[in-house]
């Protein structure tokens, strides 16, 4: 009885000790957080000002200037990626729940899979030779094309899931009433699970507007502001990996206080897609 | 009927109604028009490396020599940069992450849990950007004037640690050497396997403190897919069935007994899946490493020492580069994209397979 | 018993899963404004029987249907599985409740109501409005939503949640209402709500009802069908049913001796 005592203090001391180390290697896991927000904060907001948003950058060594030109551009080519993006994913996403398993489910299924792993400056590269070059030149377009691609398997995926929690007596409640499948479909099932829908058009939203790699060899970057869309334009995260660098002040400046706007952008979506999902739940 | 048998067959062979019709063939059109562009994507950048892959052949993953302005195009120092980078980023990741989807999942009370989970996946929403910006603003310094020269005076040259690791690395390669050596494939003998391991060893922490580099590269990437590892081994976790748990706890097993018998034991495959999913992040990862490691086209031979992964050689040179560059930078594209879908593809495998033996 | 007074008609109705045949040859006859009780052990077909009935079965991957099914409409009797014949026109006229309460998620009480009808091309607001009505006062619901109609339907009770599905059913007015299990997943208090309003039913529509319970069987039904093993064994007033079976199986299952 004795030893059995014994063995049994050892086993809770080996316990306590290890939930202690689990303890603080979940520490470890979000102390990075606290610092990179701390920095954010303390060196962004120092430049947070109206003309941060409303001015152009001035050239190397000039005190001053904005990043309006940046902020204007990532609304530029979210809004162009949005627009191929958000239709094509919602469509893949459709298809992946509810066609008949066969050749094209089974095809698309791998290819949204894979391309999710594919890593975004491949994709870039990809936008360039196909966009880039016909074009025979930088621009808006290339740009969009490139995000728009990050964005179909995101979409597509997370409506491929809500869909796929509708119960299916819940279409055939829609197929009893003597509708046809598309519309049980796109009128009732579709409506009903929109919040659903919308956590994954926010979620590829913010997943873009902080991209960077595909955008180097596609939209570039420019610093006069907004030429068109055939032409290169400048976006907040290059911008941000130019300035940061830099060997300028002015410019790493401009740079956390871009990273302060832009990580505000991205968590702000973030919570809004929280914020559905638990009250969808 | 269940769901699952069910949503296969909303769309059946036989489609009666005009409407349904039109519905499926524009699904179809769409699905292929995703699917051609994905496959399109591997086309165009063979087509686009083809005269890499023409002029170089497989030698251009071995060669150790980059060098546009003469026109040599040698991949290996990319490749041994990818590898190290991200194995670095794996050897800090995976014991913080799987610790952490422990903690949140059997340890911590559920707001705890649900807190702590919260500012995991907030990790994950940070753009690779800013973690790039961070990296080379604050913790470059840091490494250079902290970090670096106490890792040299603990595991540096001539120190305790380098010497037990170079035997260490002689013994676990000496079978692979006899091996080679029984085959005849190799002029290696022990003396000389022992002495190159105990270089690398003594390597290891060398040189100048930078801060940029591999080693802060590798610190960056532990520190992006941290929350993709966790959140994939929370999965994992989550699989395993309670009755596992409850019989565990129900014989007088303490919660960690419970953890290390019950839990880990059944879920290793797909623990592994998840650290391996963390580890196609880590070498398909661009923004963050370009800005951090210090892009420099040779093998480091210290974790101190700037490298250059794949992806970052892309994001410097891609600009620039015409002729045989520009082809041999998208080869090095092209080997990185089927990297990626090799190690992705096999993550899937591990997790697929846990998933179907706690199923049976 | 005249032709025009039959609602529906099965001739030699048989159903497939796969290779599983689960509805053997079943031939019945359900007068206009019957309420019929098909009962018999689980697994024994009536389910899938009902869902031959408005060409619910075949939306399922193997499953396989062969054999007639006749109703009665404005043009004499039609069958719905003749070639040609259009599931989705048939669906209008025979109408469904299942087991589970499942009201369109995200959508209000209203829209709910209105989800057959309007998809069909019904506009008209007040055409809408005055459906909503008499539907939700013939499911016996409308006292207690008529307040909160912009609600989701989900809100509300599981009995509720079930009334609001039959004024879906029948605002599209079916001429036949099926009933699969419909009170299976409720309380006994919703139960008798849903048991009082099928009795009401009956002057609006011919009433398949599915169950598992015999009580409810024959408080509800005029007449009842009893199956086992896909097969049918016994038809005929729920009375006679009830008090003297033909068939000794008929007789063990309702004095519970199996299933």
């Amino acid at each position: 009885m004795k030893e059995l005592s014994l063995r049994d203090g050892r086993r809770k001391v080996l316990n306590w000790s290890a939930i202690t180390v689990l303890c603080v290697l979940s520490f470890l896991a979000i102390t990075p957080l606290f610092f990179i927000f701390s920095y954010l904060a303390v060196r962004g907001a120092g430049g947070l000002s109206l003309a941060f948003f409303t001015e152009l950058p001035k050239p190397v060594g000039e005190i001053g200037g904005g990043m309006a030109n940046a902020i204007g551009g990532s609304l530029i080519l979210l809004s162009i990626a949005s627009s191929f993006g958000i239709p094509i994913g919602l469509a893949c996403g459709v298809a992946l729940s509810e066609l008949k398993v066969g050749v094209t489910v089974r095809a698309l299924r791998l290819s949204v899979d894979l391309l999710t792993s594919v890593p975004s400056i491949v994709i870039g590269l990809f936008a360039y030779a196909v966009v880039v070059v016909p074009m025979r030149g930088y621009s808006a377009w290339a740009g969009g094309f490139a995000l728009s691609i990050v964005m179909i398997p995101i979409v597509a995926r997370s409506t491929e899931e809500i869909l796929r929690l509708v119960p299916s007596h819940v279409y055939e409640a829609g197929l009893a009433l003597g509708l046809p499948r598309w519309k049980v479909l796109l009128r009732l099932i579709i409506p009903g699970v929109r919040a659903g829908v919308t956590t994954g058009i926010l979620l590829a939203s913010a997943r873009v507007s902080g991209e960077t790699a595909p955008l180097l060899f596609t939209a570039f970057s420019n610093s006069f502001g907004f030429r068109g869309l055939n032409q290169p334009i400048a976006s907040l995260p290059v911008q941000i990996f130019t300035y940061a660098t830099s060997h300028d002040d002015t410019w790493r400046q401009l740079a956390w206080t871009g990273a302060l706007v832009l990580v505000f952008v991205v968590f702000l979506l973030n919570l809004v897609t929280r914020f559905l999902i638990r009250r969808r739940e | 009927m269940s769901r699952r048998v069910w949503s296969r067959l909303f769309f059946r062979n036989r489609v009666e109604n005009s409407g349904d019709q039109v519905f499926v063939l524009s699904l179809k059109i769409v699905a292929w028009a995703t699917v051609s562009l994905f496959a399109g994507m591997l086309v165009y950048l063979v087509y686009l490396a083809r005269g890499a892959i023409e002029a170089l052949g497989f030698n251009f993953l071995t060669t150790n020599d980059w060098n546009p302005p003469m026109e040599i195009f040698g991949a290996a120092p990319f490749l041994v940069g990818t590898l190290a980078s991200s194995f670095i980023a794996i050897f800090i990741a995976a014991p913080v992450s799987i610790g952490t989807a422990l903690f949140l999942k059997e340890v911590a009370p559920k707001r705890v849990a649900r807190v702590v989970g919260f500012l995991v996946e907030l990790l994950a929403a940070i753009p690779s950007v800013v973690y790039g910006l961070w990296g080379v603003l604050v913790l470059a310094p840091v490494m250079r004037d902290h970090v670096q020269p106490f890792l040299a005076s603990w595991f540096g040259p001539g120190t305790y640690f380098a010497q037990a690791l170079g035997h260490v690395l002689t013994g676990l390669f000496y079978p692979f050497l006899l091996i080679a050596d029984v085959l005849g494939l190799t002029e290696v003998t022990l003396g000389t396997l022992s002495e190159k391991m105990m270089a690398l060893a003594q390597g290891l922490f060398d040189g100048p403190p930078l801060g940029l580099g591999l080693l802060s590269a590798g610190v960056v990437l532990s520190i992006m897919i941290t929350p993709t590892v966790t959140a994939m081994s929370r999965e994992v976790l989550a699989i395993v069935p309670d009755s596992v748990r409850e019989g565990a706890l129900g014989l007088g097993a303490t919660r960690w007994e419970m953890i290390r018998i019950a839990l880990l034991r059944s879920s290793r495959a797909g623990l592994v899946g998840a650290v391996i999913l963390g580890l196609g992040r880590a070498i398909g990862e661009t923004m963050a490493v370009t800005m951090v490691i210090g892009n420099r086209n040779e093998i480091p031979k210290s974790l101190f020492e700037p490298a250059q992964t794949m992806a970052s050689v892309i994001a410097n040179e891609y600009n620039e580069a015409d002729g045989l560059h520009l082809s041999s930078l998208a080869a090095v594209g092209l080997s990185l994209f089927l990297v990626s879908l090799l190690v992705n593809l096999a993550a899937r495998g591990f997790i697929r397979w846990i998933e179907r033996g706690t199923r049976a | 018993m005249t032709d025009s007074e039959i609602s529906l008609r099965t001739e030699g109705l048989s159903a497939w899963f796969g290779d599983h045949h689960v509805v053997k040859s079943i031939s019945l006859s359900v007068s206009r404004n019957d309420v019929y009780a098909l009962i018999g052990p689980s697994g024994c077909g009536k389910s899938t029987f009902i869902r031959c009935l408005n060409r619910l079965h075949e939306e399922i991957d193997g499953a396989r249907v062969q054999g007639d099914v006749w109703i009665s409409g404005d043009s004499g009797s039609e069958n719905i599985y003749a070639p040609g014949s259009d599931p989705v026109a048939i669906r209008r006229q025979v109408g469904m409740v299942f087991q589970k309460p499942n009201p369109f998620p995200g959508l209000s009480i209203f829209d709910n109501v209105v989800a057959g009808l309007r998809l069909a091309g019904v506009k008209r607001r007040s055409v809408l409005e005055e459906v909503v009505e008499t539907s939700l006062k013939h499911a016996a619901l409308w006292t207690e939503v008529k307040d909160k109609l912009k609600k989701p339907g989900t809100s509300l009770s599981g009995g509720q949640q079930q009334r609001l599905c039959i004024a879906r059913a029948l605002a599209v007015r079916p001429k036949i209402l099926l009933m699969d299990e419909p009170t299976s997943a409720l309380d006994p208090i919703s139960t008798a709500r849903i048991e009082e309003l099928v009795m009401r039913l009956r002057s609006e529509v011919t009433v398949l009802i599915v169950t598992h319970n015999m009580q409810q069987a024959a408080r509800i039904s005029n007449q009842t069908a009893f199956f086992l093993m896909g097969e049918l064994v016994e038809s005929g007033p729920t009375s006679r049913i009830f008090t003297k079976p033909k068939d000794t199986r008929t007789e063990q299952y309702i004095t519970g001796r199996f299933g």
